[in-house]
């Protein structure tokens, strides 16, 4: 018996080393995605941007640094006389992955597929968006009201184009050897891993590495460890602690803003936080440079409002520092001190780690000032409708200020207007909305931005809520060059990947 | 045999029993089934009452629960187990490719086991209290007590980081799977050590050994022959247990090791309200336990006289 043991123990390690671990291979790389495709690359959802940032789908337009709408797929665009349409002039010698050509009917095919699903995404949602062929180069897309923003619409990652047969089956498309960007997906293995192959037909830029296999680790700390042993060469999302241990390995870690806050949501449909003196002392409390610096231990920046510095419009001044005089002050102008002290409960949920230690601080920070805090960390998906009846009092929320493309109006809508589909504080202002109407017409992108600004100084203002911290995106390369944070989240990381040496 | 009858025929009722649960358990957490989907599918998503209820629909979440429970439950016993509400693939295949992951991982995993605890289990009990005894009993304790989420990075750090022997996540090759089988078959190993340690022990005292020893039987047989072979039968019926378990239950392994088995898929449909992931995924965990306890049993039955004589 035994003998036998010992047999199968020197089979498995001589299997085992004789296998080797995944390193860079010639120009190959590994790579480890903090998010793995929820919906099997369909396009009506998240793996739509994922198939951007991994290189292989592309849109109609994508966005510069700032923001603004830049060349893709379509080289052109314009107005035409009426208000309501827009002409695209598309890419002139792009094929997709299986050799057919770019034309303006499989664009058409494309974009009219992703308005026909049940849950359409929210870049085209109710807009009554239709597309038709306008010649051998170009497409007309119209919206049922005039829209200003459309070239930049075409910026989501849920707008890609695929060759028309990734649509044949009439079920959901398929991605594999259809889209057009630098690498050409060449197969998946469900959720776990999938292969990328560079595309040398390719109308731009050609992609750093010749084959890159792309495996999806959910555990930040497993991320870091594949990087630090060789097994993948590039991983996103690695927990703030695993920078040291990165670097002493050989590898780089870069930190960038991501496009989301955590915001502390609090109920103004009824008391206390009706009251807005409650909602400024609660503000004043709570220190978010402490809480970005020292509970987060630099994995985040502190917010000052709502948008941070991954967008142009971003506020980038630090936060002011807690005053508790001044919360305790305005605590008792609305009635509240040690005769009739506060109680408020303070829901959060532990899908994102940082969540439940912040709430714990925040509920230290409001003590001080003679808030008693009862926290509970629960599952969201249970905890969401109760919220969005008003059966709350505070909420700690993550929530990413983005959707679908590099614009705030959809989140400020459904976030802040009265009717918003997602009001979870219930905040309603007649001015606020107004402000926000207005985006509908208002075609320049830097105007537009300017509202973002104006309308996240009015949230803070009237102390809406809190913005604690904007999170910081962490990515970490080994054996490879070339990696340019993406704070937007709509462009392509991995083709500019190059394999060192 | 009469007993063995009767398991069997309990298993469609039982099975049946199952499928209530595992219909109305999701179902009574409060979640908004189609807001979860919709949200797990893109997560910044607020979905407008007008697209909920067209996804309910589509869904067929918009008849009642007894109606959707009877449709389901005729659709699987036609072998349809439904599509995927987030990744809209059938759930068959999905459950199919993750079983078949966790039943390779678990089995290595408890042959493992076995061949470790067995010999050490039965070398600990010939001379208890001695050293390797204690040594045994020591590292049995210890692998009883370190959680898999602390053994599994550890010996990442070790054995792939600083060893650079086998690679830290992934799936796909044999070297993949060595360090998964390697956490999953410790506490196994260390329960399944101190069982046939303390079987062993008590059988080496029982009557019929001692006339065995009497007759001239020599130790490495009474060891074996009749002390880790009576022994044996306890670590069967425990390994039933384990089976379904690991089966079902191995996700932090697969989340740290980035293995797409079927813990980590049922955790995520849970997590996601996919319901027919969940059905699919959980009932095929309960046939599993069921089955591997009837099989258990009939090898108890096989190995152990003395159960076989109660059965009859």
């Amino acid at each position: 018996m035994l003998r036998l043991f010992t047999a199968v123990l020197l089979a498995c390690t001589l299997s085992a080393c004789s296998s080797g671990t995944a390193t860079a291979d010639g120009d190959s790389i590994a790579v480890a995605m903090q998010f793995p495709p929820r919906s099997a690359y369909a396009f009506d959802a998240d793996d739509g941007a994922l198939l951007m940032t991994l290189g292989v789908a592309e849109t109609l337009t994508t966005v510069d640094a700032q923001a603004q709408p830049a060349p893709s797929l379509a080289t052109a665009w314009e107005q035409t006389g009426d208000p309501k349409t827009w002409r695209f002039t598309l890419r002139p010698g792009v094929t997709f992955h299986d050799g057919t050509p770019l034309t303006p009917q499989s664009v058409v095919t494309a974009l009219s597929y992703i308005t026909s699903v049940s849950a359409p995404p929210r870049a085209v949602r109710d807009i009554g968006l239709t597309v038709t062929a306008d010649g051998d180069d170009a497409v007309l897309i119209s919206t049922s009201q005039p829209d200003p923003v459309l070239p930049l619409r075409m910026s989501s990652g849920n707008l890609g184009i695929l060759a028309p047969s990734a649509y044949a089956t009439g079920q959901q498309p398929s991605v594999l050897r259809t889209a057009t960007g630098p690498y050409i997906l060449a197969s998946v293995a469900g959720a776990d891993s999938a292969v990328l192959e560079r595309n040398d037909a390719y109308w731009g830029a050609k992609a750093g590495a010749s084959t890159v296999t792309v495996r999806y680790v959910t555990d930040p700390q497993s991320r870091a460890l594949a990087l630090q042993s060789g097994d993948v060469q590039f991983a996103e999302g690695l927990p703030h602690a695993a920078t040291a241990q990165v670097e002493s390995a050989g590898g780089t870690v870069t930190a960038y803003p991501a496009a989301r806050t955590v915001e502390l949501l609090l109920n103004q449909a009824a008391a206390p936080f009706a009251d807005s003196r409650v909602r400024q002392a609660v503000t004043a409390a709570i220190d978010r440079n402490v809480l970005a610096a020292k509970v987060l231990e630099g994995a985040a920046t502190p917010a000052s409002d709502l948008f941070g510095s991954a967008v142009p419009w971003g506020a980038t001044t630090a936060p002011q520092a807690s005053d508790p005089a001044t919360a305790k002050r305005l605590l008792a102008e609305a009635g509240h001190g040690p005769s009739s002290p506060l109680t408020v409960r303070l829901w959060t949920f532990p899908n994102r780690p940082e969540m439940p230690v912040l709430a714990t601080a925040i509920q230290a920070m409001l003590a001080e000032v003679g808030i008693t805090v009862e926290v509970t960390v629960g599952d969201y998906s249970a905890q969401e409708p109760k919220i969005l009846a008003g059966e709350f009092d505070m909420f700690l929320n993550s929530r990413s200020y983005l959707s679908d493309f590099a614009d705030a109006a959809s989140v400020l809508t459904s976030d802040y207007t009265c009717k918003g589909s997602y009001n979870i504080d219930h905040f309603c202002s007649a001015e606020f909305d107004a402000a926000i109407a207005g985006l509908s017409s208002t075609g320049d992108v830097t105007a537009r931005q300017k509202v973002f600004a104006q309308a996240a100084a009015m949230l803070t203002e009237q102390a809406v809520g809190v913005m604690i911290v904007h999170p910081n995106n962490t990515a970490g390369t080994r054996g490879v060059t070339g990696f340019t944070p993406d704070p937007l989240g709509v462009r392509p990381v991995l083709p500019q990947l190059q394999p060192a040496g | 045999m009469r007993r063995l009858l009767r398991r069997l025929a309990l298993l469609p009722p039982v099975l049946l029993a199952a499928s209530v649960l595992v219909f109305a358990l999701p179902r009574l957490t409060g979640a908004d089934t189609v807001r979860t989907v919709l949200r797990t599918r893109t997560a910044s998503e607020a979905p407008d009452p007008v697209t909920q209820a067209r996804v309910a629909a589509e869904f067929g979440l918009d008849g009642s629960a007894v109606e959707q429970y009877f449709r389901w439950l005729a659709a699987a016993c036609r072998g349809d187990l439904g599509v995927s509400f987030v990744t809209r693939t059938p759930v068959g295949s999905a459950v199919g490719d993750a079983l078949t992951i966790s039943l390779l991982l678990t089995v290595l995993a408890l042959v493992l086991a076995v061949l470790l605890g067995l010999p050490a289990g039965v070398y600990a009990a010939r001379r208890p209290g001695g050293m390797l005894d204690r040594t045994v009993t020591g590292a049995g304790v210890l692998g009883v007590s370190v959680p898999e989420f602390v053994l599994a990075p550890v010996l990442v750090l070790v054995l792939a980081v600083h060893a650079g022997m086998l690679p830290a996540v992934g799936w796909g090759t044999p070297a993949h799977a060595v360090l998964p089988v390697l956490t999953l078959a410790v506490y196994p190993a260390a329960l399944t050590t101190q069982l046939i340690r303390a079987e062993t022990i008590a059988v080496l005292a029982s009557p019929h050994v001692r006339t065995a020893r009497a007759k001239g039987l020599t130790d490495g047989r009474v060891l074996w022959l009749h002390g880790a072979r009576l022994a044996t039968t306890s670590v069967l019926s425990l390994s039933g247990m384990f089976v379904a378990g690991m089966i079902g239950g191995s996700v932090v392994v697969e989340v740290v090791f980035g293995i797409p088995g079927l813990g980590r898929l049922l955790h995520e449909a849970v997590l996601a309200q996919d319901l027919p992931m969940i059905q699919a995924g959980a009932m095929t965990v309960i046939g599993i336990a069921l089955v591997a306890g009837v099989v258990a049993e009939v090898a108890q039955l096989a190995l152990d006289p003395v159960a076989r004589e109660r059965s009859r």
